[in-house]
């Protein structure tokens, strides 16, 4: 590496740090507790019993899926606008990986309420509990030790995700990084300078995973 | 008083009861009993709508329902019901994220709305009654099947139920953990509660029932006092279960 080259590279990862902390975290976090109301939400009326809710969940989870999250947002940033729709980018982004965790996330939701024995529905109604004391005292509470970890792998994906929203003008580090790169003409240095922050960022998340799985594991599920 | 008349439960083709009536006056101990598949657990998991009769009526303490072909039973009937009622499974089915005094205190907090600190002195009550007061703040997975099943049996009872109803309660448990649990469900029919076991145990079906029935394809073939029914059956397929039985335990 030459002296140009650390200099571009120690010039460059404190704002690329900064945007990365200011904007793609905040973005990942923001959209990922919206999302996971929706996957709740979501994965509640796959398996209600009215069969309206049960058709309108599919219905979006199939859509969400099937496309592209690329063109999702393509189509909230730079298509609504011509329906009398303008957003900034960063509700865009918010939007479009609020949606994208809800469906994903729901199949996760829906699969670890599905996991949790009868035997535990029914002994909630044995004591006497409606269908969403059950769900609510019971259930989710089993179910979420489930669903954490395949949860926390999302979180992960979404963090590395929303470099996507760098295409609908939002500022977070990924975007930063093509600025400088642009500048400087050095993308194979300041694109892996990124890219090791994502990794940082990733691995820091990965470590938290492990924790939260640790303390949930308190009681074994029978 | 438990009463039910011309109950009848088909799961698809296949129809598990088929019109069985009985009565249980209060305090009163019954014991069903019948080889696999003759309907018994069907039948008990009716008395709570664990499974939803196709027709007949059922009557608990105050609460009769009328069921009928393709009619649904509302969520409301079938609570007001469930709050009369407790079962103890053959499983357990503790909610393993909650601890033992967890457990008991769960349907006095979220079903009968009673403050925690009522709840949780009635849920010490319960679990002296059952001999576990030092396992209070255990998770299940800590606790043996004895221990857990008498948990179980303190949870069923902290509604105050018209009636306790068991599944085979000691049919999960290692030979040497049946006869706690077995003496505590004595000790409430000595307090006079009124419960309806499903059980193989026929010894203890003798010592603890007032009444025993025995069931075979979806009916009733025998009834009666434990004397009457265990040791001079009438009919002929009572006798032959009650041989086989007899043949295993020599």
């Amino acid at each position: 590496m030459t002296d140009r080259q650390i200099e571009i590279l120690i010039d460059s990862l404190l704002p690329l740090l900064k945007a990365g902390v200011v904007f793609t975290i905040p973005l990942a976090l923001v959209s990922f507790a919206l999302g996971l109301i929706v996957a709740v939400a979501t994965a509640l009326a796959r398996l209600s019993t009215i069969r309206v809710l049960r058709l309108v969940a599919r219905f979006y989870v199939w859509i969400i899926r099937g496309t592209p999250l690329l063109v999702q947002l393509f189509i909230i940033f730079y298509g609504l606008p011509y329906a009398g729709i303008t957003l900034d980018p960063f509700i865009a982004s918010v939007i479009g990986f609020t949606l994208s965790v809800g469906a994903y996330g729901s199949e996760i939701v829906r699969a670890a309420i599905l996991s949790i024995h009868k035997g535990q529905w029914e002994a909630a109604y044995s004591i006497g509990m409606t269908r969403w004391q059950a769900l609510r005292r019971v259930i989710l509470p089993q179910a979420a030790r489930v669903a954490i970890p395949p949860l926390g792998s999302s979180f992960i994906s979404l963090v590395k995700d929303t470099s996507l929203a760098a295409t609908i003008l939002y500022m977070e580090m990924f975007r930063v990084a093509q600025q400088i790169s642009a500048a400087k003409y050095e993308p194979l240095l300041i694109y892996s300078a990124a890219g090791a922050i994502y990794l940082l960022f990733c691995s820091v998340l990965s470590w938290l995973q492990n924790i939260t799985e640790k303390r949930l594991a308190r009681y074994s599920a029978s | 008083m438990i009463e039910i008349r011309n109950l009848h439960k088909s799961f698809g083709s296949l129809e598990v009861l088929k019109g069985i009536d009985m009565t249980l006056e209060r305090g009163k101990v019954l014991a069903i009993i019948g080889p696999s598949g003759s309907g018994k657990t069907t039948l008990l998991r009716c008395f709570n709508l664990l499974e939803v009769p196709d027709r007949g009526i059922l009557t608990v303490g105050k609460q009769t329902l009328d069921f009928e072909a393709g009619k649904k039973v509302r969520e409301k009937e079938a609570v007001a019901l469930r709050k009369q009622t407790g079962m103890v499974f053959q499983s357990f089915n503790l909610f393993p994220h909650q601890t033992a005094i967890e457990n008991i205190m769960e349907a006095q907090v979220t079903v009968q709305k009673k403050s925690k600190s009522d709840s949780r002195q009635r849920a010490a009550e319960l679990l002296a009654k059952v001999g576990l007061a030092d396992k209070a703040e255990f998770y299940p997975h800590q606790l043996s099947g004895g221990q857990q099943q008498r948990i179980a049996i303190a949870r069923a009872m902290a509604v105050d139920p018209e009636v306790l109803l068991f599944d085979e309660p000691t049919s999960a448990l290692d030979p040497q953990l049946v006869g706690e649990v077995l003496k505590v469900i004595k000790q409430l029919a000595a307090d006079g509660m009124t419960m309806i076991i499903v059980t193989h145990e026929m010894k203890f079906a003798a010592d603890v029932a007032d009444r025993v029935i025995l069931m075979d394809g979806g009916v009733i073939i025998e009834e009666g006092p434990p004397e009457n029914v265990l040791e001079n059956p009438q009919s002929a397929r009572a006798i032959q279960f009650l041989n086989r039985l007899a043949s295993y335990e020599i």
